[in-house]
């Protein structure tokens, strides 16, 4: 932001100079309300990461930015397993697998839809892109409750493969493959390997897969990113406990331990505000170190198909 | 090879439309006999005024404030690329990885003056209690707050990457005819990512509609009774859940489908987001170029 010159000059020398001194306190004003921005960004995720290393009663009379000991993770990773009989085990296994599951299939059947629609001359095209870019644009949210009613009826509520296969639609990524393929494969190849009687499963597997590795990373962090904190469907889809993701046993952690309800009673394990922290970590910082690896893809993929790189 | 994107396209997508227009007549208590009446019931019901009012209250602050917020900081962040830059980009990033129940413990905490971070901040305002802050009529002001905290950092690193877009030429251009950074910003930038713009407007738009984890978790888990039934997505799910009326449930689910369908379908053909998708026909492309040079002229 820079400032308007007013007044009177009477030399353009000194006009430019007055110029670049405003514009310096205008960048510096700028400069120091961005770096303020990110200090307030970074502040509550290193609460929650240094939380566990103090006791409960530490978190509120100590610096809350302060380290404690190191020991404390260990306690509250000791806490927290015992939980339930070593219920968080499960989540975390459950939490993993299922996303496993999700990102695999989605890539897949994301990147195989893209590839098609490029490379062979099917009809409904138009249909095509245009019911998957709807289905991309109209959040996942507002179809949960009919979907819930869909997976009741064929008796699908509380199998992980609910959430799994609902997850594993990815409209977006199938866009983000499409685009991929019309921008990075030239049209010619796909038609000469067709005059050589090659088929479109052959065609992929020997040409565009191998071609594909940036795409698949892509496909794969916006499927992790956008999936791995999902609350609701699991929620609705997985009612029972041993079912749950970290996200939703996370919700129950709230729930049935006094950490933050003292109205909840004790449990026989103490789990306070140490060990809900720490179940906090595990469900942000494995998505925070996707994140800022690969910071680029989420601006490459977001703005894919309107911006030539 | 199509095929495993079209059946979930249509397992996921479409048939769960289908099913839930069909659950919509289904009988129950309060629409004993059947019938399509169910959306006039589910328009009457006493709480979807006060959810209404939420959600739209919420939306009122959270939409404009993201919209402003992640243009003006996209836009002042690409005055000039200083290298220190790229480690600020990476920490507006950081609180895109903080979504549901853990946002939900995060802003627990960050409101909760004996544990916040900012407790020197909230004892100087003269908050020493949580129920200062935690009450049902702040709870729009919270909830857009912690919705904006969480979006805006990714999009702004999204809006920067769309201001990369724009060609040097045009800037040095307006640069050598005496544009300030701020007329530049405003008069040059600004409206060459009015698409990117847009398509962000509509899709915090389409999300905002559908909050329910913050809420739901906040009501269920900490502040019992804080937020029942407070927005349109808790609303359906109490009662599909509570109530076991599913009729209803599918009717307030179907209406309020339509704002993110009108939203999706105003980026696809009202803005040139996706014109490169062959989405417009050559034909049509050709005739907005003769327009846009007709215009020129």
């Amino acid at each position: 932001m820079s400032i308007n010159l007013k007044g009177k000059e009477s030399t353009p020398t000194a006009k430019r100079a007055k110029r670049r001194r405003k514009v310096g306190i205008g960048h510096y004003a700028v400069n120091v309300w961005l770096i303020f921005w990110a200090i307030i960004s970074v502040i509550p995720m290193l609460w929650l990461i240094l939380a566990p290393s103090k006791s409960d009663r530490n978190l509120s009379y100590k610096n809350p930015l302060s380290f404690g000991h190191i020991s404390g993770y260990w306690h509250a990773w000791k806490n927290l397993q015992d939980f339930n009989s070593g219920v968080l085990a499960r989540w975390v296994f459950n939490s993993i697998t299922y996303n496993l599951a999700i990102v695999l299939i989605a890539s897949l059947t994301a990147s195989l839809a893209g590839f098609v629609i490029t490379a062979s001359k099917i009809r409904f095209k138009k249909a095509f892109l245009i019911s998957t870019l709807i289905m991309m644009l109209v959040p996942p949210v507002a179809l949960v409750i009919p979907l819930f009613i869909e997976m009741n009826k064929v008796n699908l509520i509380d199998n992980p493969w609910s959430v799994i296969l609902i997850s594993s639609l990815y409209p977006f990524g199938a866009f983000l493959s499409y685009i991929y393929y019309s921008n990075t494969i030239p049209p010619e190849i796909y038609e000469s390997a067709r005059l050589d009687g090659c088929s479109d499963f052959r065609l992929y597997s020997r040409i565009a897969f191998p071609l594909s590795y940036p795409l698949l990373a892509l496909l794969a962090f916006f499927a992790f990113v956008g999936n791995w904190g999902n609350y609701f469907m699991p929620y609705i889809m997985l009612p029972s406990p041993e079912h749950y993701t970290l996200p939703v046993g996370l919700g129950a952690l709230f729930f049935s331990t006094p950490a933050i309800n003292p109205g909840n009673g004790a449990t026989s394990v103490p789990i306070l505000k140490p060990e809900i922290a720490l179940a906090g970590i595990l469900i942000a910082v494995p998505v925070m170190i996707v994140f800022l690896i690969s910071q680029k893809r989420l601006v490459r993929g977001m703005l894919s198909g309107s911006i030539k790189e | 090879m199509l095929a495993p994107y079209l059946i979930l396209l249509f397992l996921f997508g479409i048939l769960p439309l289908i099913m839930a227009i069909f659950n919509v007549p289904s009988k129950s208590p309060s629409n004993p006999n059947g019938g399509w009446k169910v959306f006039s019931i589910v328009l009457h019901d006493f709480r979807l005024v006060p959810a209404a009012e939420h959600v739209l209250g919420f939306m009122a602050i959270f939409v404009p404030l993201m919209i402003f917020f992640v243009v003006a900081m996209s836009l002042m962040l690409d005055v000039n690329s200083a290298p220190w830059k790229k480690y600020v980009r990476l920490a507006y990033i950081v609180p895109a990885c903080v979504s549901g129940s853990v946002a939900v413990l995060l802003w627990y905490v960050l409101l909760e003056p004996t544990l916040s971070p900012f407790k020197s901040v909230m004892h100087w305002l003269g908050i020493t209690q949580a129920s200062q802050i935690w009450k049902t009529q702040n709870l729009t002001f919270i909830l857009a707050f912690m919705a904006f905290f969480a979006l805006a950092g990714q999009w702004i690193l999204i809006q920067f990457g769309s201001l990369q877009s724009i060609s040097t030429e045009i800037l040095e251009a307006a640069r050598v005819d005496g544009c300030s950074q701020f007329q530049m910003a405003m008069r040059i930038k600004l409206p060459l990512i009015r698409k990117y713009v847009i398509y962000m407007g509509v899709l915090v738009f389409a999300g905002g509609l559908q909050i329910f984890v913050e809420p739901q978790l906040l009501n269920t888990s900490i502040y019992a009774g804080i937020a029942n039934q407070w927005s349109f997505d808790q609303l359906s799910y109490s009662l599909a859940f509570q109530n076991g009326n599913f009729g209803e449930a599918s009717a307030l689910s179907l209406m309020l489908l339509v704002p993110s369908l009108i939203g999706a379908l105003l980026v696809i053909f009202k803005t040139d987001m996706f014109e490169d998708v062959t989405l417009k026909s050559p034909k049509k492309l050709a005739k907005e170029a003769r327009k846009r040079e007709a215009a020129k002229a």
